[in-house]
């Protein structure tokens, strides 16, 4: 067990460390900080002045090995935007996308799971083919042009929700609503699929013919068994709960992480956009951890195997 | 997390509402109101210092609610020179200009204006760094310097200069007279004074913030409005500043929030969440005006949209080339095409403020349209259709990539074969590697004389000229004319020398149309646009 987990974390640093890698290479070649920041009026003076201050005029390699030997010492750098600690930067935006993340995150669970497992048991059904239908609206549907639709709706039309804004939690009420649609039409789909293909097992067929109460079936011999791959679809959910909400925050003016990267893509601030891909991986690659060690704790036959 | 229990939720409700109703209350009992103005970016540098944050969005925020200057900008009227914090002016000689300054006048924290303020305000701490004018020494620095240092950001010192390259310094001649000394002769000054950046802030707050950042969130100046709450990237919060020397200001709040879609500005304005929606793209006017309440309010800017030419491009290092561009551009049709007329090709590089100077130059024209003069042209150049790139932007200025097709589509007709690249920001246009061809770019008026954009764009420490772009000896020398000449006769004509150069002999750049800016809002506002992006809520453009 212990070299299943150490094994596990390994992998984990590995993969940040290529992300991170990945992206001080990927934003340093793809333009100079100082052009994108400064636009395009300011004199060259200015211009290099600039890239001095913020050693972007040294050879790449010598600002890579800075920026790791930085990191390990738990520090993410300098925004070059607001001269301020990027990780404080990052800190004080996760709770905003975090308000909107987790309701949406508890809606899709509470929607999505029940309509899956329920559409699966009356196969065929009307309610079957109702919710097959609006999960592949539901997930198919863009969350930028769901999202404008419910503010022109219920802002726009009807007046009764804000548009945008984070001024008090209506405000949260659509965002919350756009993020937590595709997901519910996600987890319904495969909450469906892994229902019907466990309710076609034999070990279903046995308990049901030992006379167990068709409740006690559903509840303790499928869903248990169904849980497995609607537990992977949850651990990306909760591995994105950080990078979630990037167009919904800009159509909602919301100002969480989602705001801050793609502000900061845009003016090439270094240190804030690592720092959250960064957050982001680290979030992934927990999430996945987690996954991993909870298909153990549900299936006795993988927790046997990892003992091998 | 938001921890909601059901007495929380009913006074969030509560609050809600009254945040609802309340705006509308205080309109009834006639008291000031509030407004909140959705803007696509509230600053991009995440500061309200106007050397840091030179960008048409901070000139919204900024003027004339916030900062002002020695002399102003009449934003309502003609663009020209007006009385500011200063209420008269002298030339004592062609480099020094005396300024009388308006007593009485309150910072935000209730401090005197007095002339120690002033030349902190162009101080080496403040701006320069540690810069020297063009031809000089600074001079009357060390009496006036802030008690405790701040570290500038980097790129100040040098747009600093940029706007002031050969300022000596201020001196204060009592409390309220300075003078500004440069180094140079330069009929400009006065101009400069009202040019984005030289306005003046409050001495003490500097010396009392803790560092640049927190003094520039929250910078103490003279304006109508102060500073009450600044999120970088979410909401600008100003309010009344009753002690305002130009009397008591309309609105009780102005709120700039940051929307950074256009159809979620649109929408909110709809939707009577906001009083203003800046930044509408064209297409969008129809949508608001189509709906009952609102209307759309838009004007030209100091701002004209260009195409720039790269002559190290061996096919464009012929002017005759160049000039087949120029011609081979129906201007007219663009405009009405991307901008439904409601914005003009200009006569060339002027602006109609350079007439407050007498240097317009009455009877300049942009090229004609003309497809058969720039076949001409090209075949004069014995052109063989060797591809050109365009470098371009996806949209950095409003209608760029439909503008960017329609221009490859018109050079097409002439039998110029122009290849538009894609690009993502600035750095990736100015990249030296690769050939370059044709890219886009805008000139603005920063005062009401040619020396911008003219030489400030296009001189020989012009933007153009450093990047390597396009140089001519002849241009180089006239920059230096209408810089430093104080022969106004000479300077006209300099100036019009610099536009055969630059429009027609040997193209630098052709212009396409002037820059428009669009906003909604409820048509019950008593407020007028101005010809900017600023947005004047003095009580003079504010009517009950």
């Amino acid at each position: 067990m212990v070299r299943f987990v150490f094994a596990r974390l390994l992998r984990a640093l590995i993969t940040i460390l290529a992300v991170v890698t990945f992206a001080f290479v990927v934003l340093r070649m793809s333009g100079d900080p100082a052009q994108v920041m400064l636009g395009p009026d300011v004199p060259q003076d200015a211009v290099d002045a600039f890239r001095n201050a913020w050693g972007l005029d040294q050879p790449l390699w010598i600002q890579y090995l800075a920026y790791i030997k930085s990191i390990f010492t738990g520090d993410f750098g300098v925004s070059m935007r607001d001269k301020a600690s990027a990780l404080q930067l990052v800190l004080e935006r996760v709770p905003a996308t975090l308000q909107l993340t987790i309701p949406a995150l508890l809606l899709k669970l509470m929607i999505g799971v029940p309509a899956g497992v329920y559409a699966a048991l009356h196969r065929q059904s009307a309610i079957d083919r109702g919710v097959i239908l609006l999960a592949i609206l539901g997930f198919t549907l863009p969350s930028f042009v769901l999202g404008l639709l419910l503010v022109l709706v219920f802002s726009v039309i009807l007046g009764v929700l804000p548009s945008g804004g984070q001024d008090t939690w209506v405000h949260g009420l659509l965002p919350t609503i756009t993020m937590s649609i595709g997901g519910i039409g996600i987890l319904a789909r495969f909450s469906r699929s892994a229902m019907i293909e466990v309710m076609g097992q034999p070990y279903i067929r046995t308990a049901s013919a030992k006379g167990l109460k068709w409740s006690n079936v559903v509840w303790n011999h499928a869903l248990p068994n169904a849980a497995v791959p609607i537990i992977t679809i949850v651990g990306f959910m909760v591995g994105s709960l950080i990078a979630g909400a990037v167009v919904v925050e800009s159509i909602f003016s919301w100002p969480g992480i989602g705001r801050l990267l793609v502000v900061s893509v845009s003016n090439r601030d270094l240190a804030v956009v690592q720092c959250i891909l960064l957050m982001i991986a680290a979030t992934m690659v927990l999430s996945n951890l987690m996954v991993d060690l909870f298909y153990g704790w549900l299936d006795p036959r993988l927790r046997h195997q990892t003992a091998h | 997390m938001l921890s909601i229990n059901r007495r929380g939720a009913l006074g969030l409700i509560g609050a809600a509402t009254g945040s609802l109703i309340l705006p509308r209350m205080t309109f009834a009992q006639g008291k000031r109101p509030s407004v909140t103005i959705a803007v696509q970016k509230i600053t991009n540098n995440n500061t309200l210092c106007v050397w840091n944050e030179q960008s048409n969005v901070g000139e919204r925020v900024f003027f004339p609610n916030l900062w002002e200057g020695l002399i102003l900008r009449d934003w309502m009227g003609n663009q020209g020179p007006i009385a500011g914090l200063a209420t008269e002016w002298k030339r004592i000689d062609d480099k020094t200009l005396e300024l009388k300054l308006r007593q009485g006048v309150k910072f935000h924290n209730g401090d005197e204006l007095t002339a120690d303020d002033v030349v902190f305000s162009f101080s080496k701490e403040r701006v320069f760094g540690d810069t020297e004018p063009k031809g000089g020494k600074t001079i009357f620095e060390d009496d006036h310097k802030p008690t405790t240092a701040k570290e500038l950001p980097a790129s100040v010192p040098g747009i600093g200069r940029r706007l002031w390259p050969a300022l000596a310094g201020v001196e204060a001649v009592d409390k309220y007279t300075v003078r500004f000394h440069n180094t140079t002769p330069d009929v400009t000054l006065e101009g400069r004074l009202y040019a984005y950046g030289s306005q003046i802030a409050n001495r003490r707050a500097w010396d009392e913030a803790a560092s640049f950042t927190e003094w520039a969130r929250r910078p103490v100046t003279t304006g109508p409005y102060m500073v009450s709450e600044y999120k970088p990237d979410v909401s600008l919060t100003l309010v009344a500043f009753d002690e305002y020397w130009g009397g008591r200001p309309p609105l009780e709040e102005i709120r700039f929030v940051e929307v950074p879609e256009v159809a979620s500005r649109v929408n909110g304005l709809l939707s009577g969440e906001y009083d203003f929606a800046c930044d509408l793209p064209p297409d969008q006017i129809g949508a608001v005006e189509a709906a009952s309440g609102f209307e759309v309010q838009g004007s030209t800017i100091l701002n004209h949209r260009i195409s720039v030419f790269n002559t190290q491009n061996p096919v464009l290092a012929d002017p005759l080339v160049r000039r087949a561009m120029t011609h081979a551009i129906d201007r007219k049709a663009i405009v009405e095409a991307l901008w439904g007329g409601q914005t003009v090709v200009p006569p060339g590089l002027q602006f109609d403020i350079f007439k407050t100077t007498d240097m317009f130059i009455e009877g300049w024209q942009a090229p004609e349209f003309n497809p058969e003069l720039a076949r001409d042209l090209l075949k004069q150049a014995n052109y063989k259709g060797d591809a050109i790139p365009y470098r371009l932007l996806n949209n950095y200025y409003t209608n760029q990539t439909s503008n960017g097709q329609i221009m490859v589509e018109m050079w097409k007709q002439v039998g110029l074969n122009v290849e538009i690249q894609m690009k993502e920001n600035w750095a990736q246009i100015h990249d030296p590697e690769g050939i370059k061809g044709v890219r886009d770019w805008s000139a603005s008026a920063n005062i009401n004389d040619p020396v911008t954009p003219m030489v400030t764009q296009f001189g020989p420490n012009g933007e153009m000229q450093q990047k390597k772009d396009w140089t001519n000896a002849e241009m180089n020398d006239l920059s230096v004319v209408l810089e430093t000449s104080t022969d106004r006769a000479a300077r006209k004509k300099a100036y019009a020398r610099i536009l055969e150069i630059c429009e027609r002999e040997d193209p630098a750049y052709q212009v396409l149309h002037q820059n428009a800016v669009f906003t909604g809002m409820k048509s019950s506002l008593k407020w007028k646009a101005a010809p900017a992006f600023a947005m004047d809520f003095r009580s003079n453009n504010w009517t009950m």
